[in-house]
């Protein structure tokens, strides 16, 4: 079965997260196969996420304060015209 | 048809953008396993508080070396300097005043020799053998003393406890994870309370069978294959004590009631173990020469037990403790100062428990309660008074 080449952007989306969470699987089960247990694999596991989702979170307020700033820039120079 | 804004969009999701939702995922994936785990430790019985559970659980599922690792990291960072001002009192331990104490003991019984203080001028009581209990009669079962143990550090205090192995018996307790299960009669993992009458003291066990790489006989059965070389505190089926350099193979000899491992001997006939100073000879625990609370039991020359602990202390300066406090074969139990106990009852029934030390982390009624780890529980004997 072939997947279609033709597919919209939501779709090609989900198709993007179902990947990547087969590999992410895929990595966790490595590395609990590797590691001597679970309590090394959550000891690297915590900071990681910790980490990632601190940049993800100040990506999101970095950005949104641009949009903000660039609306009201954009604001102001319709109020000058 | 996607239209030509969508498939933009599709082609510029930076690789990185789509690396870091991976590995998000994955320590999320991760995590779902270890938090179930951690979620049921936690949930079971306890008697510590949870940042040592957290540190046990990781010990217990891989992280052991890693533990020991950060252990080694945060007591070098925190090592003691030398020198400093001396102290001008010692911690009063016992019950006997300075100079009313074990001294005047009559009879034929044996008394050990009071403590050489190895700074001078010594302490008031410094050395001296003091009861550890009220109306323990001129043979007291158990004797306390301290002293100090460095001059090059003139502020650290050694807790000795000395036992009479003719008037008390010794028995290993299991504690409520350790040993870990299957282990059959493991009892309350207290002091029993049918027992509280006779008990005088109590003290801490040894590392983990998990850590220790050790064995253990527990009412002569093995619950872990003894392992040949290993120091080892055994209990005879006559109620005799000793400790011994294991010899004996991996099963239980029938005269064994108890035997517990730890670690290889500190000292051997009278002599301090030229390894003391090798890192890898005691083992994946925090290191030989990092500073920690300590404890070790030996026996002296006539076959009773010496306890030490104290803060601050290599594996080889515990052994000059004990040493110096007169055993002949000991070894090292363990350490840390949430797992170092050493408490003496100065009442039957388990009234007024004392720890040795008033630096010891834990209070004095742990034993009382059903505690995590395992440890020592030390009796009359049938017939014996306090």
């Amino acid at each position: 079965m072939r997947l279609p080449r033709e597919i919209s952007a939501g779709a090609a989306s989900r198709r993007r997260l179902l990947a990547d969470m087969s590999i992410a699987i895929a990595i966790a089960v490595l590395a609990s196969l590797l590691a001597a247990g679970v309590g090394v694999v959550a000891f690297l596991a915590l900071p990681t996420l910790l980490v990632l989702l601190s940049w993800i979170t100040i990506e999101a307020v970095v950005r949104g304060v641009r949009r903000r700033s660039a609306r009201s820039a954009q604001a102001a120079r319709v109020a000058e015209r | 048809m996607p239209s030509v804004r969508s498939e933009r969009r599709h082609q510029s999701i930076p690789f990185w953008r789509r690396a870091r939702r991976i590995f998000l995922l994955a320590a999320i994936a991760c995590l779902v396993p270890a938090t179930i785990s951690y979620v049921r430790a936690m949930g079971e019985k306890h008697n510590v508080g949870l940042g040592v559970r957290s540190v046990e659980w990781l010990r217990q599922n891989g992280g052991n070396s890693l533990v020991s690792e950060i252990e080694n990291w945060y007591y070098t960072l925190n090592a003691p300097e030398k020198g400093g001002p001396g102290l001008r009192s010692l911690p009063q331990v016992g019950v006997a005043s300075a100079g009313e104490e074990a001294r005047g003991r009559t009879g034929e019984a044996y008394q050990p020799p009071d403590v050489k203080p190895l700074i001078q001028p010594a302490l008031p009581g410094e050395g001296l053998w003091k009861k550890a209990a009220a109306k323990a009669g001129t043979r007291p079962p158990v004797l306390l003393t301290t002293f100090r143990s460095d001059p090059e550090y003139p502020q650290f205090v050694a807790g000795v406890a000395w036992i009479d192995s003719s008037r008390t018996r010794l028995a290993y307790v299991p504690g409520l994870a350790e040993p870990p299960p299957p282990l059959a009669h493991r009892g309350p993992a207290e002091v029993p309370e049918a027992k509280r009458g006779r008990v005088v003291a109590t003290f801490n066990g040894g590392f983990p069978l998990e850590t220790s790489n050790a064995g253990l006989i527990y009412r002569g059965k093995v619950r872990e294959a003894m392992v040949d070389g290993v120091a080892t505190v055994v209990e005879y089926r006559d109620g005799r004590v000793d400790v011994i350099p294991w010899h004996q193979g991996p099963g239980a000899p029938a005269n064994v009631w108890f035997a517990k491992q730890n670690l290889p001997p500190i000292i051997e006939g009278g002599r301090l173990s030229p390894k003391l100073s090798d890192g890898p000879e005691w083992g994946e625990t925090v290191n030989n020469a990092v500073r920690v609370w300590r404890s070790g039991v030996g026996v002296d020359s006539h076959g009773n037990l010496l306890y030490a602990a104290a803060d601050f202390q290599t594996v080889e300066s515990l052994a000059k403790i004990l040493q110096r406090a007169g055993a002949v074969r000991a070894l090292e139990l363990d350490i840390n100062e949430d797992w170092t106990s050493f408490i003496s009852y100065r009442h039957p029934g388990a009234g007024e428990p004392s720890n040795l030390l008033p630096e010891m982390l834990r209070p004095p009624e742990r034993y009382l309660t059903p505690d995590e780890r395992d440890f020592f529980a030390v009796y009359l004997r049938p017939g014996e008074r306090w």
